[in-house]
């Protein structure tokens, strides 16, 4: 393609042509001293807590400690270029993100700086990071189920969109994969319902955050999904910021009456950066060192986690916190702190996981506050007496160690307890529909299974969802539309599943 | 100078400001703090030798100030409470407290050129007019600015030079 130059000198009139001149007049300060990503200002006598200053040379920082004589403020980039005796400006706003519909489907950073390469962002505004959760007469209770597509959670611990389900357990135990299955799943929801997807990474490895993204790529589930990522190698003022800007792209969706589902990967992470600020910024350190307010610093971002009411669009944001637990100690400071703030919280295990059980969810820690109403009817019909036959079969197993004589009962229960947990079992990123995870459920839950070898179970299900995609999709269509699980649908699952353990022992 | 000197040297500067009844007398006493401390300069490494004896120091002090025996006093109390490596800032504390009661603004102006003597004056009558108060100007020449001027005064930075212009429209062509 040929440049004409009259082109580019016409562009370049025209920007002339919309240059200002004009002085410009700042509220200034001196840099005493800066080191660690922290530097302390003289002078900003007028500076409000939380603003945000301009250092020169494109650094911004956060003014966070107002004291006598000096403001504290966290850099948000590297420090090497801020002198001391240099020059810092009041900018007169608090720290934002472009948000807008071009957002999804892209990597941005806590700032809102693309990393993917795409160019730069179409922002249709800026949200402030920092908002005040809705309140009281905003909100309406949590009623709408938000689908994982992982059968041990949406029977068990069952979220619904608004809800904040905390996602604990120690290292390589399946918390992050938990989280992107719920994403990636929401393909299989139909666009309506569709949750827009926000995935915060904080403090990972670049290389995990690639990963994730390219699998979401693959998956087909960036077309729906926003990744904010503050990674390792990034100052712990933008590890610091990240859930908070993460939160505020979800919520310019939720007031447009959207679903989000926001991740925040994960929030260990983030206390320890704002530990480290805080500390550096000579806050005085309490339990673990962490300053007194880190309560307050997760509560607050969580609690922006609603269901607005219609009169608001009926918007909601769903948080899937993760917290990395040290030896499964749920005891720490961090971890009592989001489950106390949280709705429920997704217990994996590092045992259940090393013995093959994925994902490792521990039945009796997991817990659902709110989810158990937003649960549908279907499901909870097939999966209600689920948890408690689940705890009573690993409480008889203990005893069946010993190698005591049982009752039949108990050897009837321990039968279908070894099968419900083989078939609770899932491969990663491969959600079910909620019409697939009822027909599994039901076929455990109702005896067919329990003439089937425990180490066939899975070969059984996949078979039998196989089958009905091919040949019995109206089974899968009735449960879909469903509201409840009647009679008439029972009969065609019941019909269903007999013809189909003809087929199964007849394939073996 | 870390933050606690600081804070300190604001203490004894306004406790030194107190002794004042009148805006006169707070201006006599700023001026008689900054001649103390010239004067006190060249001795300064002497003042902080541990070896010499407090009394000696006082003493000394005393002899060489005793024209201005209330500011003596001042710098021995600060010697007596280690205090003294604190008179530099101190000054400058006092300087300003009393520049606050007599409304008195400094301001460092800082232009591409030598400015006349009108033009300096018509400066400090913008910038008094501007902040409602007399403001007194220090003016500097830097040729890296180009044209126009930048003023600080009262925490804030001015910029009318052509130099940020020219960087205001380079980022407007670039972005």
């Amino acid at each position: 393609m040929a440049i004409r130059p009259e082109e580019i000198t016409s562009i370049i009139q025209e920007k002339i042509a919309q240059f200002k001149p004009s002085a410009d007049i700042s509220e200034v300060g001196t840099v005493i001293q800066v080191g660690d990503g922290i530097a302390r200002v003289h002078g900003l006598q007028n500076v409000k807590a939380s603003e945000l200053v301009d250092f020169g040379n494109g650094i911004k920082g956060m003014a966070m400690n107002l004291e006598y004589d000096n403001v504290g403020c966290v850099l948000m980039g590297p420090d090497t270029q801020i002198k001391e005796g240099g020059v810092v400006k009041r900018t007169g706003e608090v720290i934002s993100i472009p948000v807008g519909k071009d957002v999804i489907g892209r990597v941005v950073d806590p700032l809102g700086l693309p990393l993917d390469g795409k160019g730069p962002l179409k922002a249709e505004k800026n949200m402030p990071l920092d908002i005040v959760a809705p309140g009281i007469i905003d909100r309406q209770p949590v009623k709408q189920p938000l689908q994982t597509g992982i059968k041990a959670i949406d029977s068990m611990v069952p979220i619904g969109k608004g809800q904040r389900e905390l996602i604990i357990g120690d290292r390589q135990t399946g918390k992050t994969a938990i989280a992107i299955d719920a994403i990636i799943n929401q393909k299989n929801i139909p666009e309506k319902e569709r949750c827009i997807c926000i995935y915060v990474a904080i403090g990972q490895k670049q290389s995990t955050v690639a990963q994730v993204v390219k699998t979401l790529t693959d998956f087909g589930a960036m077309d729906y999904t926003v990744v904010v990522s503050a990674t390792a190698s990034d100052p712990a003022s933008l590890l610091y910021i990240a859930p908070y800007a993460g939160c505020a792209i979800g919520e310019y969706f939720m007031w447009q009456g959207k679903d989000v589902l926001i991740v925040y990967d994960d929030l260990s992470k983030h206390a320890q950066a704002y530990r480290q600020m805080s500390l550096l910024l000579r806050r005085p350190p309490g339990r673990e060192a962490y300053p007194g307010d880190v309560f307050y610093l997760h509560s607050r971002l969580l609690e922006r986690a609603c269901k607005l009411s219609n009169e608001n669009g009926g918007g909601s944001l769903t948080a899937l916190p993760i917290i990395e637990t040290q030896a499964n100690d749920v005891s720490a400071y961090i971890p009592t702190n989001v489950i106390s703030i949280t709705d429920g919280q997704i217990y994996l295990e590092s045992n259940l996981f090393l013995s093959g059980i994925k994902p490792a969810v521990n039945v009796g820690l997991s817990v659902s506050r709110v989810g158990g109403s937003a649960q549908r009817k279907t499901m909870r019909k097939v999966a209600g007496t689920l948890r408690i036959d689940l705890s009573q079969y690993q409480e008889l197993a203990g005893f069946a160690q010993f190698g005591s004589e049982l009752d039949k009962e108990s050897q009837r229960q321990i039968a279908r307890g070894q099968r419900m947990t083989e078939l609770l079992k899932q491969n990663q990123y491969a959600p079910l529909t909620v019409a697939e995870e009822v027909l599994v459920l039901y076929a455990g839950t109702h005896g067919y299974l329990d003439d089937i070898a425990v180490a066939e179970v899975l070969s059984y299900e996949k078979q039998l969802l196989a089958f009905t995609r091919a040949e019995h999709k109206e089974v899968l269509d009735a449960l879909n539309a469903a509201a409840e699980l009647t009679a008439e649908v029972e009969q065609k699952i019941n019909e269903l599943l007999d013809g189909f353990k003809t087929v199964f022992k007849a394939g073996k | 100078m870390n933050s606690s000197s600081r804070i300190a040297a604001k203490r004894y500067a306004a406790a030194y400001d107190n002794l004042s009844k009148t805006t006169e007398d707070a201006i006599r006493r700023a001026a008689d703090l900054a001649v103390a401390a010239q004067a006190l300069a060249n001795v300064h490494t002497w003042l902080n030798a541990p070896e010499i004896s407090l009394a000696h120091k006082q003493e000394t002090v005393r002899a060489a100030l005793k024209k201005i025996p209330q500011t003596a006093s001042f710098v021995e109390v600060l010697l007596e409470a280690k205090r003294y490596n604190l008179l530099p800032q101190i000054v400058q504390e006092v300087q300003a407290l009393a520049d606050k009661r007599e409304n008195l603004l400094r301001a460092e102006v800082f232009a591409a050129q030598t400015l006349s003597a009108q033009e300096k004056t018509n400066i400090e009558a913008t910038l008094s007019a501007r902040y409602h108060a007399t403001v007194k100007a220090v003016f500097h020449t830097d040729k890296a600015l180009l044209g126009g001027l930048k003023i600080w005064c009262n925490g804030e930075l001015i910029d009318g030079s052509l130099q940020s212009e020219f960087a205001r429209l380079q980022e407007l062509l670039t972005k």
